[in-house]
């Protein structure tokens, strides 16, 4: 048979072991960092979506939402 | 029907809006429009809140302003290529109840599946990755509507390979609706992977074609939006 390591890296294959439910709940434990870190619920633009309308689309900070912003930068 | 369930089935996208196959009775739709109600739902784009346009293919898309919602994104459709009229989906969906009570509805994975084949890029990844979870999860003991499906579906050539060889007699019914399983069985992996680009090609296209009139209509509606 065919090892799981053939066909995807270790994280998939550790994503594929885990039960359906395993994977909601973790999927489900983003939500609370996610929004904490300032993302937004408000989709991305999907311009290969047959139904894509430029003009329901409003760009937000790419750091997510206004409130959130970088308060200590180290240089490169 | 969207990233969610990718995610209960195996496959991983962190998907922000929240895509329902609904009935579109009149009945339900006006459950459907309270609920909007509830989340300070807008219409955000064409075409109109009508059952007719649910019932065409359409889509309709709302953005919520409640507080514990703002910004959501809903998308809604009723009618989609390739995949069976609203009452078979309900049939077979998969219910599931979170540890905190929550139940869900989402369509079967072989639904998702075939609702996944559109002309987008990010869908196809998605849709191997779906198959090949369930063939992974339960290749051990396999039943003959998983075999099929996975006949059907697979679209890893390893792993297409693999079940072609182990059963040739399931692989010689699905070939005739699934012609590349020829070449599974005999173990050309390489003919398998370029036959599977020319499908994933012809399903992209007639996508495209499926949306050719509806993507008319809308541009029409659009330019008749005050």
């Amino acid at each position: 048979m065919v090892a799981v390591e053939e066909i995807c890296d270790d994280e998939w294959a550790e994503w594929y072991r885990l039960t359906p439910q395993e994977r909601w709940d973790r999927s489900q434990a983003l939500w609370p960092t996610f929004l904490a870190l300032g993302g937004t619920l408000d989709a991305e633009p999907d311009t290969q979506s047959p139904f894509f309308d430029a003009d329901t689309w409003r760009p937000v900070p790419v750091d997510g939402r206004p409130g959130v912003r970088v308060l200590r930068r180290s240089g490169i | 029907m969207g990233g969610q369930a990718c995610v209960f089935y195996g496959a991983a996208e962190f998907s922000r809006d929240t895509d329902l196959a609904i009935l579109s009775s009149a009945d339900n739709l006006e459950r459907f429009r309270a609920a909007l109600a509830g989340l300070d739902a807008e219409s955000i784009a064409v075409p109109p809140f009508q059952a007719e346009y649910l019932h065409r293919g359409h889509a309709l898309h709302f953005r919520c302003h409640h507080p514990e919602a703002a910004g959501l994104r809903i998308d809604v459709m009723s009618a989609m290529r390739g995949v069976a009229p609203f009452d078979v989906l309900w049939a077979r969906r998969t219910t599931i109840q979170t540890t905190d009570g929550d139940q869900y509805e989402l369509l079967s994975l072989a639904d998702l599946v075939q609702a996944k084949k559109t002309q987008r890029d990010k869908d196809w990844p998605m849709l191997r990755r779906l198959v090949e979870a369930d063939y992974l999860q339960y290749r051990p003991h396999p039943t003959p509507g998983q075999l099929t499906f996975w006949l059907k579906q697979l679209r890893t050539p390893v792993l297409l390979v693999e079940v072609a060889v182990r059963r040739p007699d399931f692989a010689a019914d699905v070939a005739r609706e699934r012609p590349l399983l020829a070449l599974a069985v005999a173990g050309n992996q390489a003919a398998v992977e370029g036959a599977l680009a020319l499908e994933e090609a012809a399903e992209r296209e007639a996508d495209r074609r499926y949306w050719q009139p509806l993507r008319a209509e809308l541009e029409s509606l659009r330019h008749a939006r005050p």
